[in-house]
């Protein structure tokens, strides 16, 4: 009876440390990284003009052939800004086609911006009223997709690409598919 | 430079909290009250430094300053000045500082107007444990999440702007009220810490913790109902309350701070339910910090959450399982001396707080399991999902429900035993009136009639009459009404006048989708919609279009009712800010959507009945809470007196 007695006393404590270890479990879930259903599934078809040549369209043709990281991203954004650098100068070695998609933007303010700090996009579609992107299921920018060679999406990072992510999931991920049959 | 100031002081603040904690520890040895002194000094200062931080804050959104990365995250060059102001708090740095600030803020009041009847020892206690938990928190925010971190950008840019849905009022006001919610609770932690450490707990402890309990209280009530106010009027669909795991972070302390409430009024007036109030003060303040930790961890899916850092995550954890862990073994191992055998009968009013006390404890362990069980389903890798309204309002009812009808009887009940015959015979009319009122209630408002709506109505009538009936009987014994009963019934009928506004707000709300042209008309729960025209307007920082409609019920005289769609410069966010028509007992509201190819508008229309009572009860919540505290104040000033 008096031990009985006893644990009651202990049991917050109990219920506080089950609650403390599914919450320590919790932190090394991510739970706004919700797959998205477009992995595996084809690129979704658009129409676009390019920024630098309105009378050129671009389609997801364009992706066909060649590994792409497809960056959405505009001027008005603050961590595009914080990636921007960072995919100019993986641009340089060209192990993957760039290609962007200028989201609800300002088309001189982003073609100034692309003079002023450097283009690293291959093509850069037009997406004015931000239909595209809802296909794309993008819901803030930055977000980039991989592309495989015949124009599959298989792999979505949200947020701003930095070092960490790219030698820990992009690159690797660029490199296999680089091996992979057209 | 100024940013640079602004660190400098939470350094400061930090030393100062360091030795606000550590102090008191050497008082126990030394006799003198110089240690004592010096932790009371160092609160004060910590409480300056951090208000200097917050003015460097508030200075460098108010210049712009994009080199702080904060302000570049949260501001624009565009953003209105008071907007300048919210936006300190805006964000998570911002409003981490502004928690640590309101601790501080606490610890002088306390130290201020602490009941002088409370010893020395306790007192000394209290700020040292204040000490130590202010100490973690501006580690946290110094190590991770410091406001004034700058960068020097590589391109100029002009800065990410405040996401519009903040862009209002609201701002201002709703997150200081509910952060002097709860982190004032660490008050009544530190309370039940130093009572526990010291192994005493008796009628002066418990009258002096009383208004560091009902204080917070009244100021969560009334965070909550700002909140609520502000979703309603800012997102657009209407709803007032989305069971967010945001907003159930701030419930949940308030139910259990509810609890406290009451326990603590048995353990002042009847020397009971000791062990019990100590629990429920450790519980409020550990539902405070874990709602913390939900919405500043990114455990669970918030809006903002693609910028946070594990490393916060981790600290805030590590810090809870410390100061919480550390709180409830203290309690395992003290609570013991506080043991006392039941001295109560069945039908009393000790039996019926504690019946309330079990409610609501039943009533936060359901909703703490609803907003963990998305983390609880993928820790066992069963899968992602998130858990809405119905499993809350499911749940949520048949609990409290009980709780009103027993909020009407126990304010008449006896301590120790009550007879049940009395009882009976004292409201068997209130009881058939209450009965009466919500059969024909919504026949006279012209409504249908439903079994749950029935229950609520009379479960609100219910409460106000009985409520009533005890403030009669109060003034025919005692010709007046003291404060501390009138804001016990101000709070209570509170609680009736939300209870009547969710029933039928709940029940009787309608609404419909229509496509509408300039100059069509359209027809909701007996009002004529008709709209007029739209035009375009420009505001500070974004530019509008803003769709004028006549609101007109039976050929009376139309009133104008304009609704907004606004595109903000900054990032060609759209934001539809409704047009509402109130009146007390229903609200019209209006939201515009998107322009069809064809010229026409898709419009939503909402009749929402009663609306207003939920916030009027929630603002009667935090008046009657003041009240209580003005008799405190009174009888402190007597026993100055004396």
């Amino acid at each position: 009876m008096n031990v009985l007695k006893q644990t009651r006393f202990i049991l917050p404590l109990i219920i506080f440390i089950l609650i403390f270890a599914l919450l320590w479990r919790g932190l090394n879930l991510h739970p706004n990284q919700i797959p998205s259903p477009l992995i595996g599934k084809p690129a979704p078809t658009f129409s676009l003009p390019t920024l630098f040549d309105a009378k050129k369209v671009t389609t997801n043709k364009d992706f066909f052939g060649h590994v792409t990281l497809m960056n959405v991203w505009a001027t008005w954004c603050v961590a595009c800004a914080e990636e921007h650098h960072a995919l100019v100068q993986l641009a340089q070695n060209k192990t993957v086609f760039f290609y962007g998609l200028n989201y609800k933007d300002d088309v001189t303010a982003a073609k100034k911006w692309l003079k002023q700090y450097g283009n690293p996009y291959r093509i850069v579609a037009v997406d004015q009223d931000g239909a595209a992107a809802i296909d794309w299921g993008v819901y803030g920018s930055p977000e980039t997709f991989v592309l495989d060679k015949k124009g599959m999406i298989r792999y979505k990072h949200i947020g701003p690409i930095d070092t960490d992510s790219w030698e820990k999931n992009l690159k690797p991920l660029i490199e296999k598919l680089q091996h992979e049959p057209v | 430079m100024v940013p640079e100031l602004g660190s400098f002081a939470i350094i400061l603040a930090l030393c100062f909290a360091m030795i606000q904690g550590i102090a008191p520890l050497f008082a126990r040895r030394n006799t003198s009250h110089f240690s004592k002194q010096l932790s009371t000094t160092a609160a004060i200062s910590q409480f300056i430094f951090l208000s200097i931080a917050m003015l460097c804050l508030i200075a460098s959104f108010l210049a712009n300053d994009i080199t702080v990365i904060y302000v570049r995250e949260h501001s624009h060059a565009l953003l209105p000045f008071l907007y300048r102001v919210g936006a300190a708090w805006g964000g998570h740095e911002g409003s981490l500082l502004l928690w640590c600030l309101i601790l501080a803020a606490w610890t002088v009041a306390f130290i201020l107007f602490a009941d002088k009847k409370l010893p020395l020892i306790s007192r000394a206690n209290i700020i040292m444990i204040l000490g130590f938990i202010s100490s973690g928190f501006i580690i946290f925010l110094l190590t991770t999440s410091n406001p004034f971190q700058r960068n020097f950008p590589s391109m100029l840019v002009a800065g990410n702007d405040l996401t519009p849905i903040l862009q209002d009022p609201g701002l201002i006001f709703h997150p200081p009220m509910l952060y002097m919610g709860y982190v004032g609770f660490a008050i009544g932690f530190a309370f039940a810490i130093s009572a526990l450490i010291e192994g005493k707990f008796n009628q002066e402890w418990a009258h002096a913790c009383r208004p560091w309990i009902v204080l917070p209280w009244s100021f969560l009530s009334g965070g909550i109902v700002l909140g609520s106010w502000w979703a309603y009027r800012e997102l657009g669909w209407g709803g007032w309350w989305f069971w967010d795991p945001v907003e159930n972070a701030s419930l949940l302390p308030w139910l259990s701070a509810t609890a406290l409430l009451h326990s603590l009024i048995v353990s002042e007036k009847r020397q009971s339910f000791k062990g019990w109030t100590l629990l429920l003060a450790i519980i409020t303040f550990t539902l405070s910090l874990l709602g913390t930790f939900l919405v500043r961890s990114g455990v669970l899916v918030s809006v903002h959450a693609f910028a946070s850092d594990p490393t916060r995550g981790i600290f805030l954890l590590c810090y809870l399982a410390l100061i919480i862990g550390g709180a409830f073994l203290l309690y395992g191992i003290r609570i013991k001396n506080f043991y006392q055998a039941p001295s109560f009968t069945l039908l009393s009013r000790e039996t019926f707080l504690l019946l309330n006390s079990v409610i609501l404890l039943t009533a936060v362990f359901t909703i703490m399991i609803g907003t963990l069980y998305p983390i609880i389903l993928d820790a066992l890798n069963l899968g992602k999902i998130s858990v809405g309204e119905p499993y809350f309002n499911t749940v949520f009812m048949p609990i409290i429900l009980p709780l009103l009808l027993l909020m009407g009887f126990a304010p008449h009940l006896h301590w120790k035993q009550h007879a049940v015959k009395t009882l009976w015979k004292k409201f068997h009319f209130t009881i058939l009136f209450s009965l009466l009122v919500a059969i024909l209630a919504p026949k006279i408002l012209g409504f249908t009639f439903y079994w749950l709506t029935f229950c609520g109505i009379f479960f609100a009538v219910w409460i106000m009459l009985a409520t009533l009936q005890y403030t009669y009987q109060l003034w025919k014994l005692r010709k007046k009404i003291e404060l501390q009963y009138g804001s016990m019934i101000i709070a209570h009928i509170g609680i009736a006048v939300i209870a009547l506004g969710v029933t039928i707000n709940k029940s009787y709300s309608t609404e419909r989708q229509v496509k509408m042209l300039p100059g069509d008309s359209v027809a909701l729960a007996g009002y004529q919609f008709t709209f007029v025209n739209v035009d375009e307007t420009r505001g500070p920082n974004y530019q509008a279009i803003t769709a004028t409609f006549d609101v007109q019920k039976n050929s009376s005289i139309p009133q104008t009712l304009k609704a907004e769609q606004r595109v903000y410069t900054s990032h060609q966010e759209t934001l539809s800010k409704p047009g509402i028509l109130v009146n007390p007992f229903r609200d019209l509201y209006l939201a515009l959507g998107n322009e069809l190819p064809d010229g026409g508008w898709s419009v939503r229309i909402y009749y929402k009945p009663f609306v207003r009572w939920i916030w009027t009860g929630g603002f009667l919540l935090l008046i009657g809470g003041l009240l209580s505290l003005l008799n405190y104040w009174e009888k402190r000033g007597n026993n100055e007196r004396a």
